[in-house]
């Protein structure tokens, strides 16, 4: 199978562009439910303390209002954290606080009150109405200052803290060159365009359909179920298409029961559009970093320690934990001594959730700024200090990657770009007035798998349609997954339709850890073959088929439409003959889901680098990066638009993080002072590059039987990296706290 | 509550886009100061003569303002041309065109992605013109013809722009998109798009948060190629 199948998919158009250039795809609060009722939230504007009282006098009297919910009368969940069942099946919360649940505040922005009005407008109004008045208790909102309370989190999908060697010898002796530097990156937030929403809509008392913007309706619908105490089919999460999430849309966060609590409340259904506002506060951010990295190198550039450090926070009643160390340092180079550490601090600033690449993110911004530090260290090449410490292995694992062919992103980029015309002096390479600059890193993502089960049902017109709860972000899994079954049910690609985002479909995995194509590409796979083993029952109990008599296990799918014998290879029958000489109008089956099988002798893990290219008019200062450069092995790629638009996105969010990206909090209320898209800046059109992106390496079929390993995060590490290298090469200074804005480059003219 | 022609303005004046006087009247809070705002904008003839709306609002908020609820919101006949076709609505004078679209007319095409004029994602054309319909109450539009990205395709047949994104895969998620388009069609009207840097530059108002914006300008350019 290896031969036929190329690593790059057709460049297909998305199955799902028509309906999204039209207006026409239905994101979650866009579903029409009757009698709908919209709820707006009154949000705590101290850090910590205690709720006093709630004055409601007058929000209850005003127009429309239904209902208000507080702490005081909430319909109480009767399971609400439900901390013991995390497995990937059932939910994500990285706020474990159900909403309205005491009079405890931890975070400023908490929701402590929800209006349920007819309309929008009186919703709005009435909860301008809502008196909170609270005692407040002194908050700690910085990781400093919380750091009697730190903790050395132990796990977070793998090894968080790691030791291999011993570190200290080498970077205390004199011999090797060395450096040593403190990384910081802000709190980002993920800032989809479709902010987060749900409707809720209760049918009786014990049946609930949820239209929820979610990474992960499965999920949702557990956490929910379990927290009502109800069946879990009594509670259906529907969600064909999600505006963007990066993130997060993954955990379930207090706005889903504050509709469901609302819904009950009023008695009607109710659609809460979580406000850009909020998106600051209630569906998570990343968390800020502090990361030292300090490297030892003989002088011909050869590793001999790697010692990562890295500082995070949450909320107090928050649980994610950002890996910086071990998903950037814990695998990238070769050396005989690697450590990293990590110290996660409790803060009174809203809970934190993984954002794209979490943990990889800003690990690798902070590892390889400080590789190309260690480079101008050395007076070495960039790329050539790469490939002294390229791992065959894993460093910290000790297997073979799968298939890594990093080699060959560093030489195609290097090429590509122009790599060989850099001259390594800061400042050199100016153009007219303008400072230039070159810099590079390297990318980095694992491949993840989870369960999935999937649904077919064939036609005796030869279509098919194929079913399972997984999600669309804007990734193109509608399109790859249609590919995907095409190939594997041997269906024309224009008579299969993929369904996903509805609960009642068979399971499917978070749209996380880039690993639905796999994942759910892998369920298909075996949906396929129950298929085949289906139809070829059929045809050997049929005297007219030319499979008749033959054993079931000796048939195969042969060609697209067709199954046949593995021993005589003549004797075939078409899957529309099959079922129409049987009188069946179609055929169903569905795969079961199981855990996937890990295979430990290999380490499965993409790569990438990328070269970027910057000006900088050092009057202003302001860094346009105008050219940019990326080699992506990632397996196979299914197919090919959505995934270059993928790498594309995630580099463009890179350069975000790079120069512009932070949510600043409020020194005295802890309230982000960067509430809405004019502070908080992302790049817009103006902002972003020519973006070249290639893909290179071979399927990974050891990985699973589509080759692939996913693409959805790879794009955004090492960017910010990249091009923070490219302004020092530039200007001559090194900033190691982004977001590099203007005000750190002033004196570089 | 029935509008008549006599109370709206020629075209001569330039309808009130602004919704800032708007905003004074209805952020407040107590109905006194309300009342009082109001007794200011009766005084002054000039005031009125900004646009229909306003004076329009005024009197009906006149009208209630010594009823029972003061707190309560008024509501106003609204005629528009939506997509080609005529609509007639009682509106809330405090709904937004897009509220107005997504909430009460059930056309969802048009995005709400922050609200508050920031990203874009709500932009339609009105009068031909684009304008973030968040930012812009729907009463002030009394009498204006509106476009929205459900009513840029000719039946089955795509608009050039919509065909050009799909084409270029000038979207990921698709959030954003039915704004991009909308503005696009506009910017390639307004003649802003002679290169590359062009596109970029007035574009940029349209926020893709999934960063497709290399095939968005790609997108752009072909579909301004073939309509020139
Ligand atoms: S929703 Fe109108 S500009 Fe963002
Ligand atoms: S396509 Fe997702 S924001 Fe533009």
């Amino acid at each position: 199978m290896a031969e036929t199948v190329n690593i790059l998919g057709p460049a297909r158009n998305r199955v799902d562009g028509r309906l999204k250039v039209t207006g026409a795809a239905k994101y979650s609060v866009e579903f029409q439910v009757p009698n709908c009722a919209y709820g707006w939230t009154v949000e705590s504007n101290v850090a910590k303390g205690k709720i006093l009282s709630i004055d409601t006098k007058s929000a209850q009297a005003a127009p429309g209002v239904l209902a208000i919910v507080t702490h005081l009368n909430a319909p109480k969940p009767k399971e609400p954290a439900a901390k013991k069942h995390r497995g990937q099946t059932d939910g994500i919360r990285n706020e474990e606080r159900v909403p309205f649940s005491d009079d405890e505040i931890h975070y400023a922005g908490q929701y402590v009150a929800l209006v349920v009005a007819k309309t929008i407008e009186q919703a709005r109004y009435a909860a301008s109405l809502v008196k909170v008045s609270y005692a407040p208790e002194e908050p700690l909102l910085t990781m400093n200052a919380a750091k009697s309370s730190a903790t050395k989190p132990k796990g977070s999908f793998g090894p968080v803290q790691i030791k291999k060697g011993d570190v200290d010898l080498p970077l205390k002796g004199t011999s090797l060159t060395k450096i040593e530097q403190i990384y910081t990156t802000p709190t980002e937030t993920h800032n989809p365009i479709e902010m987060s929403g749900t409707i809720a809509a209760w049918d009786r008392d014990d049946k609930l359909t949820l239209y929820d913007a979610t990474q992960f309706v499965k999920g949702v619908q557990s956490v929910i179920a379990r927290a009502w105490n109800l069946p879990i089919e009594n509670v259906r999460v529907i969600c064909p298409f999600v505006g963007g999430a990066f993130g997060c849309k993954g955990a379930v966060w207090p706005h889903v029961f504050a509709a469901a609590m609302g819904a009950k409340a009023a008695g009607v259904p109710v659609k809460m559009h979580v406000t850009r506002r909020n998106m600051f506060v209630g569906t998570g951010h990343r968390t800020p970093t502090t990361q030292t990295i300090a490297l030892a190198a003989t002088r011909d550039g050869k590793l001999r320690a790697m010692r990562h450090v890295s500082h995070i926070a949450t909320s107090p009643v928050g649980d994610h934990v950002e890996s910086c160390g071990a998903r950037s340092t814990g695998m990238m180079y070769e050396s005989p001594a690697i450590q990293v550490e990590e110290t996660l601090h409790k803060i009174n600033v809203a809970s934190t959730t993984f954002m794209r690449a979490p943990g990889e993110c800003p690990g690798t911004y902070a590892l390889e700024c400080a590789m190309d530090e260690l480079a101008y260290a050395l007076k070495m090449d960039p790329v050539q200090l790469r490939l002294t410490n390229y791992a065959d292995n894993h460093p910290v694992k000790n297997v073979p990657f799968s298939a890594k062919h990093l080699k060959e992103c560093y030489q195609v980029g290097a090429e590509k770009f122009g790599w060989a015309k850099r001259n390594p002096q800061p400042r050199s390479m100016r153009d007219g007035d303008l400072l230039g600059g070159w810099g590079m890193a390297t990318k980095t993502y694992p491949a993840h798998k989870m369960e999935a089960a999937a649904k077919v049902m064939l036609r005796a017109d030869g279509s098919a349609t194929v079913q399972c709860a997984a999600h669309d972000l804007g990734t193109g899994a509608y399109t790859a997954l249609t590919q995907i079954a095409s190939e594997q049910l041997g269906v024309p690609f224009e008579k299969v339709k993929f369904e996903l985002g509805d609960t009642d479909f068979p399971f499917g995995p978070v749209a996380g850890g880039s690993n639905t194509t796999g994942t759910v590409g892998t369920a298909i796979h075996e949906v396929a073959q129950l298929l085949h083993k289906a139809l070829a029952d059929l045809a050997v109990k049929d005297s007219e088929s030319p499979l008749y008599n033959l054993s079931s296990n000796d048939i195969a799918m042969i060609a697209p439409g067709h199954i046949g014998s593995k021993i005589d290879n003549k004797k075939s029958d078409a899957y529309i003959d099959i079922l129409r000489r049987a009188g069946r109008g179609s055929i169903e089956v569905q795969s079961e889901l199981k855990e996937p099988e890990e295979n430990k002798k290999m380490a499965f893990q993409s790569f990438g680098a990328d070269f970027v290219e910057v000006k900088i008019d050092p009057l202003l200062p302001r860094v346009q990066v105008t050219r940019v450069v990326s080699v992506i092995n990632c397996g196979r790629v299914v197919t090919f638009k959505p995934a270059r638009n993928q790498i594309i996105g995630g580099i463009n969010m890179g350069i975000g993080m790079a120069l512009m990206e932070a949510t600043e909090y409020d020194p005295q209320t802890g309230l982000p002072a960067t509430r809405n898209l004019a502070d908080y800046h992302v790049v817009t059109n103006a902002d972003a590059p020519v973006i070249d992106v290639t893909f290179v390496g071979e399927p990974d079929f050891a990985f699973n039987p589509i080759g692939c390993r996913g693409i959805g995060e790879i794009g955004i590490t090492g960017a910010a990296a990249a091009v923070a290298s490219a302004i020092y090469h530039a200007t001559g200074k090194r900033v190691r706290d982004l977001p590099i804005t203007p005000d750190k480059l002033m004196d570089i003219a | 509550m029935n509008s008549s022609d006599d109370e709206v303005p020629g075209d001569e004046t330039p309808p009130l886009r602004s919704s800032d006087a708007f905003h004074e009247i209805l952020i407040f809070g107590s109905p006194e100061t309300r009342r009082r705002f109001l007794k200011q904008v009766a005084g002054t003839s000039v005031a009125i003569t900004v646009g229909s709306p306003l004076s329009l609002f005024a009197q009906r908020m006149s009208e209630t303002a010594g009823g029972s609820a003061p707190s309560s919101a008024a509501t106003l006949p609204l005629r528009l041309k939506i997509n080609g076709k005529d609509v007639a609505v009682e509106v809330d004078t405090r709904t937004t065109l897009l509220d107005l679209l997504r909430e009460q007319l059930h056309l969802t095409g048009s995005k709400k992605g922050c609200d508050h004029g920031q990203c874009g994602a709500c932009t339609v054309l009105v009068n031909g013109r684009r304008i973030n319909s968040c930012l812009s109450l729907a009463i002030v539009h009394d009498g204006e013809e509106v476009t929205t990205i459900e009513g840029l395709a000719n039946g089955e047949q795509l608009h050039p722009v919509q065909a050009a994104f799909v084409e270029h895969d000038g979207f990921q998620c698709g959030y954003c998109t039915p704004g991009q388009i909308c503005s696009a069609v506009a910017c390639i009207k307004e003649g802003h798009v002679k290169s590359d840097d062009e596109i970029r530059e007035w574009m940029s108002g349209n926020l893709c948060r999934c960063g497709a914006y290399p095939n968005i300008v790609d997108a752009i350019k072909e579909a301004a190629a073939k309509s020139a």
